[in-house]
């Protein structure tokens, strides 16, 4: 099914490229670069679920990523046992919205996991997550179950060689990354990267073998389809779990983009760091993931307000 | 009456009996906190410690129970105590004919030597040995939390395939409870025990072994209601005694033995000549209790034993972690009767009952077990649930600043410094911050411990990678203390610039 959506998207475009050919053969040739630029959606100052209406409306429409009938995985970060307005998790609001959206575009199922630090059944139902995910036709499924995890290999990994990894993101069609944009005291930031970490089931692993160059290396096995990082309220310090309601600030921001390493960079960049800081950053455009030069990039900022 | 009495006695045992066995049972949090403490301080042994330790609901629920023995006979055993409705569900499995019919008198040497050793034990100061080892509840709570639980969630655990399959998502796996062996093994004993007695002679456990059952039995030989035979409609047909689980009736002396009836009223159903009735036979008080100088000599015996465990509990190795709520090990080894209500609660497992951990005294006694999981920041269930006040409940915020523990970074072990890669498993984890992150070489972060912070939850220990000794450990605290809160001014950075930074 991956592929169908693959070949979907090249199918129209060649389409779209023999139309076109046929009316501006000359205007054509002089303009147009061998392959479409990567798009960057940066949506500041609208609620959370305008700044996602946007942000998809940039890309094309969530239907250029989720046809009717796939299975669609939405993988937040559920990471902690805290309230939505402390910003260690995806906010709920949005994380139900999407799932909406994914319905309505006529996906087969949307199932949402995490495998959380903090007790799992806790963390879903104090992040907000749970009852908005089932509110809007989603499906939860637990990450604390290990019979859940296949094995993988990655041979392109430097130090994640193999990993025990959640059938989901394995079997679903679409898999959609939304983290939120966090501070983090072991790697400075938390994006979209970052939250790969909670689809494999030996987190200890990482932490024991070089951290940053396993957060990349998870990248060339699976990169997810679609970005989405909610930098509403950014935890900008004692992150990743953070203290109180007021380590984050409103930003109000929200960016999307099927480059995963280019979202980190300019996430990295609303957090005031500096992505060369940021080691699986550079680690993971080294593997040809992504790119961490936004001049390289379609970018369009949007203001709501 | 006669009609009404049993059903009503069933109803009501079935009610206590299901509402503590899902307490036990329940491994997936949906217990109310508030509903598993009602009804485990109902429980006489534990309400009992709690109304020492000066809780005046505790008081007043002792109070009620004594009242109600004083007034009815020993309805407790019937109704309230689980542990005496398992086995009434048990002598149910034997086969009717083989049913004991014969009255048998009372063993009053087993019977006062076991209250008497348990008396002396509280005098001399084993409390929480002596409830661990004898109080019915609280066997009834090791026996359901350790063996039934397990089996429920492998159980479950083997369902969940079909279930998904099927595309049936409320059951999910759920990793097994995995009790010590040391408590499986005596709660398997306790089991065994309690079964094959009752198989053997109905209640003979409650009438000769627990300390509950003789206690209130003191009382029901004075209640104003009572089981009483009427010689003028009796024919002696023995009907009541093939239904009396605990062979109290006296057909040839035409009297039950009040201390020893459990006022189940089964009697009373049976009986199809009205020959025996409950009524109101406050005046006629049986002959008071002797219990005999063999008793006393047979409960003494049994001191030195437990003297001599309470004097080798030899420090151990590591001292455990008391759960918050406890204020200390002493306290909570004198005041909890191991029955694993808190065990079960805990919603991420930290909470295990120790075998050796705590000493021989802590034996079955909850403590954090940071190798399993650590103490969740904003739960405080075990102290919502536990009966006896050996755990308190904490309000929320007191909770999250009490300090069982502190944390101890071990620098040279950090992966840190030894491979020079960015960890901070620790710090991610803290949820004080009393662990957090320091500038180091190369723009690598080295985890820094504040201790006046650190509450001792165990998160940092848990989530350290390094094997086989973890980098950082938590350090148990004698006496629970009140930790500092951190103060920080409003944060400055990013400044909401109203653009994009890039
Ligand atoms: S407060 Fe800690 S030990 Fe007690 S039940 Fe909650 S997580 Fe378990
Ligand atoms: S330093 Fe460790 S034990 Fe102390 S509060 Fe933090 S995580 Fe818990």
């Amino acid at each position: 099914m991956k592929t169908s959506r693959r070949d979907f998207l090249k199918t129209g475009l060649a389409l779209a490229a023999t139309v076109s050919a046929g009316r501006f053969t000359r205007a054509l040739a002089a303009d147009v670069p061998a392959a479409p630029r990567t798009i960057l959606a940066a949506v500041r100052d609208g609620t959370r679920t305008a700044m996602l209406d946007r942000a998809l409306a940039e890309l094309g429409g969530l239907s250029q990523f989720v046809r009717p009938g796939q299975t669609v995985l939405i993988k937040p970060n559920i990471g902690w046992d805290v309230a939505p307005d402390l910003g260690a998790n995806t906010h709920p609001e949005l994380v139900g919205h999407l799932v909406k959206l994914c319905r309505d575009a006529g996906a087969k199922s949307v199932s949402v996991f995490d495998h959380t630090c903090d007790q799992w059944q806790r963390c879903y139902a104090t992040s907000g997550i749970e009852p908005a995910v089932r509110d809007a036709g989603g499906i939860v499924v637990t990450g604390d179950d290990h019979a859940l995890y296949r094995p993988v290999e990655i041979p392109r990994g430097v130090k994640l060689k193999s990993a025990e990894v959640h059938s989901l993101v394995l079997d679903s069609d679409v898999f959609i990354n939304v983290p939120v944009l966090k501070h983090h005291s072991g790697s400075l930031m938390t994006g979209a990267a970052k939250n790969l970490m909670g689809v494999v089931w030996d987190r200890r692993f990482y932490h024991r073998n070089d951290l940053h160059q396993c957060i990349a290396d998870f990248l060339t096995f699976r990169k997810p389809d679609l970005n989405i990082v909610d930098a509403y309220h950014p935890m900008v310090r004692n992150g990743p779990r953070g203290r109180a309601a007021d380590d984050v600030v409103e930003l109000r921001s929200l960016l999307a983009s099927t480059d995963i390493v280019a979202v980190d960079t300019a996430a990295a960049r609303l957090l005031n760091q500096n992505p060369a800081d940021i080691r699986h950053i550079g680690l993971a455009a080294a593997h040809g993931v992504g790119t961490t030069n936004l001049d390289a990039l379609d970018i369009r900022r949007v203001k709501l307000a | 009456m006669r009609r009404w009495l049993k059903p009503l006695r069933v109803l009501l045992a079935v009610v206590f009996f299901g509402v503590l066995s899902a307490a036990f049972l329940d491994f997936r949090g949906l217990m109310p906190t508030r509903l598993a403490h009602a009804f485990a301080a109902m429980q006489l042994g534990p309400a009992t410690l709690a109304a020492v330790a000066g809780s005046a609901l505790a008081a007043g629920s002792v109070a009620l129970l004594l009242i109600v023995t004083l007034l009815f006979g020993r309805v407790y055993c019937s109704v309230i105590c689980p542990l005496g409705i398992l086995q009434d569900a048990i002598a149910r499995l034997r086969p009717r004919r083989r049913t004991a019919t014969r009255f048998a008198p009372e063993n009053k040497t087993i019977r006062y030597g076991f209250l008497t050793s348990a008396l002396l034990a509280v005098a001399l100061g084993a409390t929480g040995v002596a409830f661990t080892l004898l109080d019915p509840y609280s066997h009834f709570g090791r026996i359901t939390a350790t063996l039934g639980r397990t089996a429920l969630v492998i159980g479950n655990n083997t369902l969940v395939p079909a279930a998904q399959t099927l595309g049936w998502q409320a059951l999910y796996r759920v990793p097994p409870p995995a009790p010590p062996l040391g408590l499986v093994l005596f709660a398997t004993i306790a089991a065994v025990t309690v079964a094959a007695l009752a198989l053997w002679r109905g209640r003979i456990y409650c009438n000769t072994v627990c300390p509950v059952g003789t206690i209130l039995g003191l009382l029901s030989r004075v209640s104003a209601f009572r089981l009483t035979i009427d010689p003028a409609a009796c024919t002696k047909c023995a009907d009541c005694l093939r239904a009396c689980k605990a062979q109290c009736i006296d057909l040839r002396a035409g009297r039950v033995d009040a201390s020893r009836c459990v006022a189940c009223a089964n009697c009373l159903s049976a009986c199809r000549h009205g020959g025996i009735a409950y009524r109101f036979a406050w005046r006629r008080t049986q002959r008071a209790p002797d219990p005999q100088r063999r008793a006393l000599v047979a409960g003494a015996l049994a001191v030195p034993p437990l003297a001599a465990l309470q004097a080798v509990a030899a420090a151990p190795r590591r001292a455990p972690v008391a759960p918050p709520g406890a204020h200390s090990a002493t306290r909570l080894l004198d005041r909890c009767t191991g029955c694993q209500l808190c065990v079960t609660a805990c919603p991420t497992q930290v909470l295990q009952p120790a075998v050796f951990d705590y000493g021989w005294l802590g034996f079955a006694k909850p403590h954090l077990d940071f190798e399993r999981a650590f103490c969740n920041f904003d739960c405080h269930r075990c102290g919502d649930v536990c009966p006896t006040g050996a755990i308190l409940p904490l309000a929320l915020a007191d909770k999250r600043l009490t300090s069982v523990g502190t944390a101890q970074f071990e620098r040279s072990r950090c992966i840190v410094e030894t491979d020079g890669t960015d960890c901070a498993a620790c710090s991610e984890h803290c949820p004080t911050k009393a662990v957090n992150t320091v500038p180091f070489r190369d723009n690598l972060r080295l985890p820094a411990v504040n201790e006046s912070l650190c509450i001792g939850c165990g998160a940092c220990e848990f989530a350290c990678p390094v094997r086989p000794q973890r980098a950082i450990t938590v350090t148990a605290r004698a006496t629970h203390t009140r930790a500092a809160q951190a103060v920080e001014a409003r944060p400055q950075l990013p400044k909401p610039t109203g653009d994009f930074p890039f």
